[in-house]
């Protein structure tokens, strides 16, 4: 291990481990010892977050509608994505548990202007409200209050909520599991309702029929939407960066050795943030038996929770797409239109008015539902990675406090998306999401790159990632920046 | 005396599993359908589900379930779930149209993402219900250690800062 020994400056024995792991030019990280694994199988933790994020717009949405417009041999194209998506999880685990810093601490060590890009692609992408007002749209169908109301009070209460917790990260835990817990038994119940056995069979057979693409898919029109659904299906964007940050304040490998951030109310009780993180000793065998442990969790998290969870909604909400298309087949032409809140209506009606036991307003509270829990998490990870970014990484900012900066992104970022929705761009919500799509799919482009970089140069050679886990990871990159530009350069259109 | 111990620890699964069943039917109220109809459709899905997630808490209280695992309950709601959606559909559905067979396969298959809901759901629910009955209750106190245990266990590793 490549590790230095600083002699003790008394002859006091020392009471701490004094090796440091050197990573990068940044301040090296103390040894310390890696907390025992909890049990692999088990339900709750940080993906939670993960899953409340990644169930988004491209599951309840975008690939019902491309299923109905290609057929169901258009979700391989799915499966590989959010399969990507499983193993870029897993690989963004193994750093932030190995060391306790995020990922973009990961992507300072490697070099500097890396993390400050996406400090930047952040704040471009992230601080439009366009997530929150399709779901504000779709509640706005069922109780007909105006969704600019429910989505500035939406913004507030979550900047209250965030302000009064004492450790956010506990507060929203809890809250989202309730809600997406909510939502998985919700889907599951209309799915049975609506849904028959032939539907669910195409749905999944049509996941493994690789290569499939029809001549129209093919096309300027239709190719950027295929290549923006690809970089939706699962957590988009900036998303896996920011579970590093969940992974650690859950405690989870030498996270545990991180305090928590707390809401603005409790900021006065913050205990001191470290400026870099630590590293367990990999030439220790029961230090690796324990780091074992813990990817035998994660593994479980990212194969049973995240891939699961993720696939769940996504066929059941397919199904359900598919069931309103033969209950109205006039719902096909106004999906193919693409304008999402009036697709997503007429699901919702084909669904309620055939008479059947399941109502369209049950759809439409789960749009709503998507919306909420993807704002929830939005704001907290955002105001997380900046807060971040800015504590350990700009000159000054360490006497402000983690929490406090913390307060300081998450009501900036309300106070803009209250101003844009009263007075910004009034393109309605579609519009907001689709121009997102672009950056989106750069990030994760970049964010393979900075993993491969990051876990095979800052972390000691007994936990880096094989071989195998690292061509994933760089199909990865091939896959969303290759897509991407070859949109760009051969139809000449960005994602859409 | 211990009938009804075992009885209390029914609430929170029992609950799940009627909102559940209830969320179905009782929005087709919004849909325009006749409200007797709709009350009916509702209670003939949300009764087999309360009754169904009320016996898994009790059976979680008896030790044949363990607390925070999910297999042995999605096997559970395997064959729970599709009696429940059969019972409904016999009662008030609009037919079988592809069969019992591939209906009743087709609502396993959906079951397995009930059952994770019911467990993420329930797995928050029951330590508070728990807490609430300890005092009172042999089984709640017995179980309630189960999940204390469980927790310290997670706790300890998370107490060991610097």
């Amino acid at each position: 291990m490549d590790t230095s020994k600083t002699p003790p400056a008394t002859a006091t024995p020392p009471v701490e481990d004094e090796r440091v792991w050197k990573a990068g030019r940044l301040e090296p990280m103390p040894i310390r010892k890696l907390p025992d694994a909890p049990p692999s199988v088990h339900i709750l933790g940080p993906t939670v977050f993960l899953v409340a994020l990644g169930v988004g717009m491209g599951e309840s949405y975008m690939w019902p509608r491309l299923v109905l417009l290609f057929g169901p041999e258009i979700r391989w194209l799915f499966l590989i994505g959010v399969t990507l998506q499983a193993v870029v999880m897993l690989e963004m685990a193994r750093y932030a548990m190995a060391t306790g810093e995020s990922i973009f601490s990961g992507a300072a060590r490697v070099f500097k202007p890396l993390m400050w890009f996406f400090f930047i692609v952040a704040i471009a992408v992230y601080i439009w409200p366009g997530h929150l007002s399709a779901g504000a749209a779709a509640f706005e169908q069922i109780t007909g209050i105006p969704w600019m109301v429910t989505a500035i009070a939406g913004l507030i209460l979550v900047g209250v909520v965030f302000s009064l917790a004492k450790v956010i990260y506990n507060v929203l835990e809890n809250v989202l599991s309730l809600l997406i817990g909510a939502l998985v038994l919700g889907t599951a119940v209309v799915a049975a309702m609506v849904g028959s056995w032939g539907d669910v069979v195409s749905t999944i057979t049509g996941m493994f029929s690789f290569g499939y693409l029809p001549p129209e898919a093919m096309s300027a029109a239709w190719f950027p939407v295929i290549v923006g659904a690809c970089a939706f299906a699962g957590p988009s964007g900036m998303q896996q960066m920011w579970y590093t940050l969940h992974l650690r304040a859950s405690g989870a490998g030498m996270g545990a050795h991180i305090p928590k951030v707390r809401g603005l109310a409790h900021a006065g009780e913050e205990e001191e943030m470290p400026s870099r993180g630590f590293m367990f000793d990999t030439e220790d065998p029961a230090e690796l038996a324990k780091w074992k442990g813990w990817r035998r969790w994660v593994t479980f998290d990212a194969l049973l929770l995240f891939w699961g969870i993720t696939m769940l909604v996504t066929i059941s909400f397919t199904v359900i797409a598919q069931s309103a298309v033969r209950l109205d087949p006039g719902v096909r032409d106004v999906i193919r239109d693409g304008e999402q809140s009036v697709a997503l209506t007429a699901m919702a009606n084909a669904v309620s008015s055939a008479g059947s036991t399941v109502l369209g307003g049950v759809f439409l509270g789960f749009i709503a539902l998507i919306g909420l829990n993807a704002t929830l998490g939005l704001f907290d990870s955002f105001s997380r990675g900046q807060a971040d970014m800015t504590f350990n990484f700009i000159p000054g900012a360490k006497k402000i406090g983690m929490s406090r900066l913390y307060a300081m992104f998450l009501w900036g970022v309300i106070l803009f998306g209250i101003l844009i929705l009263l007075f910004g761009p009034a393109d309605g919500p579609a519009s907001i999401l689709d121009t997102l799509a672009f950056l989106s799919t750069f990030a994760m482009g970049a964010y393979c790159v900075t993993l491969l970089l990051v876990n095979n140069r800052m972390l000691p050679k007994p936990i880096r990632p094989k071989w195998w886990t690292n061509v994933i990871i760089g199909c990865g990159a091939v896959f969303y920046l290759g897509m991407l530009f070859y949109s760009l350069f051969a139809f000449g259109v960005v994602v859409g | 005396m211990g009938g009804r111990h075992s009885l209390e620890l029914a609430l929170p699964g029992a609950s799940i599993g009627a909102v559940a069943g209830a969320m179905a039917g009782g929005l087709t109220l919004f849909a325009g359908q006749p409200i007797g109809m709709a009350t009916l459709s509702a209670l003939s899905l949300a009764v087999p589900l309360a009754l169904f997630g009320g016996l898994y808490g009790m059976l979680l209280g008896q030790g044949v379930f363990r607390p925070g695992t999910f297999g042995p309950v999605g096997i559970y709601w395997i064959v729970a779930f599709p009696v429940s959606r059969l019972v409904q559909e016999s009662l008030y559905g609009v037919g079988l149209a592809e069969g019992v067979l591939p209906f009743l396969g087709y609502q396993a298959m959906v079951s397995v993402g009930f059952a994770i809901g019911f467990v993420w759901i329930h797995e928050r629910a029951m330590p508070h219900w728990l807490m609430r009955r300890a005092d009172d209750n042999p089984i709640a106190r017995d179980l309630l250690g189960l999940y204390v245990r469980h927790a310290s266990l997670l706790q300890a590793r998370k107490g060991r800062r610097r």
